[in-house]
């Protein structure tokens, strides 16, 4: 057994397991951050995507070992910020959520591009989104929203 | 076994004494991985997270990930229009050149433009180190040149002479492709006269290819005395170019890298 030392969601943890275990499964099963989804499982899809000290990482891609000494936040530390209720405000306003399953992803790329380009173009916003897949809401919806809230000023 | 050594002595150490897989983005080696591997995590090395340059060299790290790349001053464009077509943002932001250089793919995109580039990699072990061209270490899919206690510790490339070049890839679609094809080219004249028309070819082949002693021909030529030979020249990549099926037909891997060749020497002027 590893002791692995990080930040999840601005508080300190320790966690016992194989340095090698995937930190998408251990979001979910020992830390219950049930946000973070399972799509495809090699880095394709987005569903899981968390930030790693800021950036945009697919989870499923991660070995524990990776993350020692890192800060990771999903979506249950996210939605604790005015950031997270632009965006919440901005999807809801564009019906930007079908099945919601892409959906915590998508908020964090969205969170994360914000942060690189407080002002971004289309074409930035499309580029930022493009490793998250959506299959029932379409894409249009998602940029609008994320337009949207980009204009609140809160980036 | 946690292993994240802080050095790269510590890092040699470990990979000498160990069988454990060296570790730096995790984007190749998580998709095919299992839960008992056990892997050698490079990403705390300061030796191989950093960008530097002087007049002759640019020295990349082999952990330093694709996004921190496209963030540096330091990097060619040449390499950052590679780079950026990869995937997309979160794999970008995890993907490192040694990953992507040592994982044994052809579809690698940095190599080809490395290897357009007449970039070098440095292999390090406890006992001393190599420094290889791009295509001495990549040697075949899945085959590498490299020792079971080295590391793959930097890529070099020459800080100038990179300012005119081609780099294209063709994909099923934008984001998250794999190649189907992927070209690299880079043209360099002095004085009215061709100095260098290096063209590099990626994901149609069990290797990158290159063929210098085609290159050779346009040397020393004029812009003109290499436009009468072009008819002759693209002849002669086409024959080289013997290419099998893969995910798309040899004829159509065979059509796309002498369009994508000829469309790079246009550029140029031949």
């Amino acid at each position: 057994m590893d002791t692995i030392r990080f930040e999840l969601n601005t508080r300190p943890v320790s966690w016992e397991g194989q340095a090698s275990a995937r930190l998408l499964d251990t979001l979910r099963r020992d830390f219950s951050c049930l946000s973070v989804k399972c799509g495809c499982g090699e880095g394709e899809c987005g569903a899981c995507a968390v930030l790693v000290d800021g950036r945009l990482i697919n989870s499923c891609c991660v070995a524990m070992g990776a993350v020692d000494g890192k800060a990771i936040l999903t979506l249950e530390g996210f939605r604790e910020t005015p950031q997270f209720a632009a965006l919440n405000r901005a999807f809801a306003d564009f019906s930007a959520v079908q099945c919601g399953f892409c959906t915590p992803g998508m908020v964090l790329a969205a969170h994360a591009l914000l942060t690189a380009r407080p002002d971004p173009s289309e074409a930035e916003i499309r580029e930022g989104l493009s490793g998250n897949l959506c299959r029932c809401t379409g894409y249009n919806a998602i940029v609008n929203a994320v337009k949207a809230a980009a204009k609140e000023g809160l980036w | 076994m946690k292993a994240i050594p802080e050095s790269l002595r510590e890092a040699l150490a470990l990979r000498a004494d160990t069988n454990l897989v060296p570790y730096a983005g995790g984007t190749d080696l998580m998709v095919r991985g299992s839960s008992n591997a056990e892997y050698l995590f490079l990403g705390r090395v300061p030796e191989l997270r950093r960008i530097t340059a002087d007049g002759e060299t640019v020295r990349i790290g082999a952990a330093v990930t694709f996004t921190e790349a496209l963030e540096s001053d330091a990097v060619p464009a040449l390499l950052k229009e590679a780079v950026s077509r990869i995937a997309a943002p979160a794999i970008r932001n995890a993907g490192t050149f040694g990953g992507n250089l040592s994982n044994g793919s052809t579809k690698a995109d940095s190599a080809v433009a490395l290897l357009a580039a007449d970039a070098r990699v440095r292999l390090q072990s406890l006992r001393g180190e190599r420094i290889l061209a791009i295509d001495e270490f990549c040697l075949a899919k899945g085959k590498r040149d490299l020792g079971e206690d080295e590391l793959v510790t930097e890529i070099l490339l020459p800080a100038g002479g990179l300012e005119n070049y081609s780099f294209e890839k063709v994909g099923g679609r934008k984001a998250l492709a794999i190649s189907r094809v992927s070209f690299a080219g880079v043209f360099c004249a002095d004085e009215g006269r061709i100095t260098k028309a290096a063209a590099a070819f990626g994901a149609v082949s069990d290797s990158f290819l290159r063929f210098r002693e085609l290159e050779a021909r346009l040397i020393g030529k004029t812009i003109e005395e290499a436009r009468e030979l072009k008819p002759a020249y693209l002849k002669a990549y086409a024959e080289k170019l013997e290419l099998k099926d893969g995910r798309v037909s040899a004829e159509y891997r065979r059509t796309v890298c002498l369009n994508l060749l000829k469309a790079f020497l246009e550029k140029f002027g031949v």
